[in-house]
């Protein structure tokens, strides 16, 4: 079903995508699942215009760094507007 | 029959969880510290029905992991303290994530009541939550509340009474699968054969955090009787695969939960997202930032003018009565000169910092500042800043004490050293009266040009600072940005005003003691030897003067200048109090007595106004380093270096501009 | 139709904002200009540069309205919240300055129409269009 995956902070503005896995560091991982950020959840990039992104999961927006959302892969076949 | 309950308040951040805390404890309440952290610790009281509440309001959370102080601060408290009820804030708006928490409040067999907060606005959006059936779910008391409103309060008690008095608890936890189980199970054995662990911590959690590979629990298994067999558990698994498909575990059981609970309601695009396309336009984002900016400072400056107006009259007006009243002399001295004259120049300033306050609540509570540290985390990135130290600066424009205390938002224990060794470089509104006096006096045609190099040139050696301490004793980057961007709301006055008070009232507590204390020192110094002129060349004050001067000697200071400066280390608007002592004149004729000086020329003004904007922070602000910091070391290097730095410019300015001018 | 209309506002208000914006800072390098009183600048930079900003803000939303963008109207929007915004600041700070020189004894010398500035009477435009339009957009925000 997922033919790829991909860093969230590839994805343009505007993209959906569905988190395959996150790469963070310890802490990080933990905190960013206690955030909404885990495998199969629904992620949406809102503004990608800057050094960070700011990313919606669920009701929630988020500013993420790149670095950050270079750990988060998900899969990148789906592309709604 | 009278019954002592303890409750503690938990949640994610921007749940309103503080506003509910207000409204729950309204003036019953004390903000001190957690030991060993600064993270802030507020408590509180409440009754209802004969029973009284002791309210700890825990530092906002995501999960109960242990990545951050509050984390640690909010998990401890809940497991060593054991209050009677944690209640739950919960974000009615933003359901998924924040029963994520409540899943793992479950597993520490703790009594929980979740507060549904912004239920109103869930309501509002028409994504009613059916609470009733969500607490049948949850097998814990779901209560619906409005923090902003006091809605809910009663019945949140009245569940906190019920729950803290029904025992056993039963457990409702996560099933995380059969593989994880059998895991779990395994650990939680080898963990019962800890005698000390289990009377104290719920086995299954242990187990649980065991396996997310938690090391601040790793640490606390080391070592004791279990250790052996729950190493050899561990070191059988991949503990990063466990972590991952445990938080699914959760996600999953709460998205089973949801549909039965509310209608499932998707919005194209919230109104929220698109006043974000606004404010975080590529191009337009920065400019309407510092359009905002500018706002917030011409309210500052301008609304704040008949309120130091008022009190500057008032202060004057009981210094004279008391200087004129009082016997002996000394005595009206002492009160006139040293606490009212000394306090006042510092209550001046009260009008300008409550303003400023209240329009950073403003924009706080409406959600402008997490987009505004998202606009400027890119610029303060490359300068080795954390996005979120841009409001920290912010406030160093109107007092470095505040600005100091608000460093606490910043997660990365370098990125807040960071930050707080460049703030007192950020020119603080007491600074403006010596800009006034001498940019008026010695540059009249070209003032606000003036004033506004100096803002710039402290903004300047902040930049500096923070890429030299980088590149030296803070070594490192910037740690990554994570922030959540709450929802843009209308704020509620009541909450601003109560926003701005609880800050502002810190600032004058803090700030009052210190400063008190300062300015009776400096009349002491300029009073003694007995007899002498008040700030005369025969006091302490003028006799330190004279030992200073042969160091300030380069810079074009004479020794009534070194002493005003040693003045203005209590508070930096009394170097412009303490020239007019010295000169012997009030401060309406100190401009010509200024000019009459010799010793005096533009050049030297200049390096003076440059001197005062960056020698040490003032005694206040010393104290807040001091407290944030925890070390004497890092206050002592923030004096040193800001009196070297000083040295340094104002040499370079004073003669740079003698070349230009003569007269240095 | 309403996209229109707010497109034709948008658009005047957009120029007006950017046009007095530059005057002003022109003003306030140069020196005062000749002829332009009635605009009553203040020679202030950051005011001009304010005044630029929220006319950019709704030119850029009426050319994306122009352009058959839906964001554009958003940007307009948000044009009138901030015009309004700067406005009520402006105004403030007038009863502020006013307050104060009835205190300092000044208030013989004082005048409303000195302390009049474009972000001032460019509100008066703004809050037309914010109560025509921006009430129900602020509305859907306080309910986000």
């Amino acid at each position: 079903m997922m033919d790829g995956t991909c860093p969230l902070a590839l994805l343009a503005a505007g993209t959906e995508a569905k988190v395959a896995d996150i790469r963070a560091g310890k802490g990080m991982q933990a905190r960013l699942f206690g955030m909404g950020f885990c495998p199969d959840a629904r992620v949406k990039v809102q503004c990608a215009d800057r050094g960070s992104i700011i990313v919606s999961v669920g009701d929630a927006r988020y500013a993420l760094s790149r670095g950050i959302a270079m750990k988060i892969l998900v899969g990148c076949a789906k592309e709604t507007a | 029959m009278k019954r002592e309950i303890r409750i503690a308040l938990t949640g994610n951040p921007n749940v309103g969880k503080t506003t509910l805390f207000n409204a729950l404890t309204g003036s019953r309440q004390h903000v001190g510290n957690w030991p060993g952290v600064t993270v802030e610790k507020k408590t509180g009281k409440a009754s209802r029905n004969g029973c009284e509440f002791e309210v700890v309001d825990l530092p906002g959370t995501y999960s109960l992991t242990a990545y951050s102080a509050d984390e640690v601060v909010a998990r401890d408290f809940i497991l060593d303290e054991k209050p009677d009820v944690v209640v739950q804030v919960v974000d009615a708006t933003n359901l998924e994530r924040n029963l994520y928490l409540t899943t793992q409040l479950a597993e520490l067999r703790t009594p929980i009541v979740v507060a549904l907060n912004m239920a109103d606005m869930a309501e509002a959006q028409g994504d009613p939550i059916d609470y009733r059936r969500l607490s049948a779910f949850l097998e814990i008391p779901v209560v619906r509340t409005v923090g902003t409103r006091g809605e809910g309060l009663q019945d949140l008690l009245d569940a906190a009474i019920r729950e803290a008095e029904t025992s056993p608890h039963h457990e409702h936890t996560i099933g995380y699968g059969n593989e994880v189980e059998t895991l779990i199970a395994t650990l939680v054995d080898a963990l019962r054969t800890d005698a000390d662990l289990s009377g104290r911590y719920p086995l299954r959690w242990l187990a649980v955090k065991l396996l997310e590979g938690d090391e601040n629990v790793l640490a606390m298994v080391r070592g004791g009787a279990a250790f052996p067999r729950v190493e050899g558990v561990l070191s059988s698994i991949d503990a990063d695969e466990y972590e991952a498909a445990m938080a699914d575990k959760r996600y999953e059981a709460i998205s089973a939960v949801l549909p039965q609970v509310r209608k499932a309601s998707f919005r194209e695009m919230s109104p929220s997202d698109m006043v974000d396309r606004v404010v975080t336009d590529r191009y337009l984002g920065i400019p309407i930032f510092l359009a905002l900016m500018w706002g917030a400072f011409e309210l500052t400056f301008t609304v704040a003018t008949p309120f130091m107006t008022a009190i500057d009259t008032v202060v004057a007006w009981l210094a004279e009565f008391v200087a004129g009243s009082i016997e002996p002399a000394w005595l009206a001295s002492l009160l006139g000169d040293g606490i009212i004259g000394g306090v006042g120049s510092v209550l001046i300033f009260l009008p300008n910092i409550f303003i400023l306050f209240l329009i950073l609540a403003i924009l706080e509570d409406s959600g402008y500042l997490a987009r505004a540290a998202f606009i400027m985390d890119r610029p303060l990135y490359a300068l080795g800043l954390p996005g979120k130290s841009f409001v920290p600066m912010l406030v160093g424009f109107g007092c470095n004490v505040p600005a100091i205390m608000a460093t606490r938002s910043i997660e990365g224990e370098k990125d807040r050293l960071l930050t707080i060794l460049v703030n007192p470089f950020m020119s603080c509104s007491a600074r403006l009266p010596v800009y006034i006096l001498f940019a008026g006096v010695f540059f009249p045609e070209q003032a606000g040009s003036v004033v506004f190099f100096l803002y710039v040139l402290g903004i300047a050696v902040a930049i500096a600072s923070a890429k030299l301490f980088r590149s030296t004793i803070l070594p490192g980057e910037a740690s990554p940005f994570v922030m959540e961007m709450p929802p843009y709301r209308i704020p509620t006055a009541k909450t601003a005003l109560l926003h701005m008070w609880s800050r502002g009232s810190m600032y004058i507590r803090k700030a009052g003691t210190i400063i008190l204390a300062g300015v009776l020192v400096v009349w002491v110094l300029a009073s003694f030897p007995f007899g002498v002129e008040y700030g005369g060349a025969e006091s302490f004050a003028g006799m330190i003067g004279h030992v200073l001067e042969p160091l300030v000697a380069p810079l074009g200071f004479d020794w009534k200048v070194a002493v005003a400066l040693i003045f203005g280390f209590i508070a930096k608007e009394i170097v412009v109090g303490s020239l007019g002592t010295l000169y012997g004149t009030g401060e309406e004729t100190l401009p010509t007595a200024l000019l009459a000086d010799p010793g005096l020329s533009a050049a030297t003004a200049l390096a003076l106004m440059v001197f005062v904007l960056l020698y040490t922070p003032c005694v206040a602000a010393l104290g807040v380093i001091r407290k944030e910091t925890g070390s004497w070391k890092w206050t002592g290097f923030s004096v040193a270096y800001g009196l070297v730095v000083a040295w340094i410019l104002a040499f370079v300015v004073g003669h740079g501009a003698g070349l230009f001018m003569g007269g240095m | 139709m309403s996209d229109t209309a707010k497109l034709v506002f948008g658009a005047v208000l957009g120029v007006l904002y950017l046009v007095i914006g530059l005057l002003q800072m022109v003003g306030a390098v140069v020196g005062p200009l000749p002829g332009l009183d009635a605009l009553s600048l203040t020679g202030n930079l950051f005011g001009g540069f304010v005044l630029l900003v929220v006319g950019a803000v709704f030119i850029a939303g009426v050319r994306k309205l122009a352009a058959g963008s839906g964001e554009g109207a958003i940007f307009v929007s948000v044009g009138f919240l901030l015009s309004v915004a700067f406005g009520l600041v402006e105004l403030l700070a007038l009863c502020a300055l006013g307050l104060d020189a009835y205190l300092v004894g000044e208030w013989a010398e004082w005048s409303v129409a000195d302390a009049v500035n474009p972000l001032l009477y460019l509100a008066v435009l703004g809050a037309v269009g914010f109560l025509a339009w921006g009430r129900t957009f602020l509305r859907g925000l306080t309910a986000a």
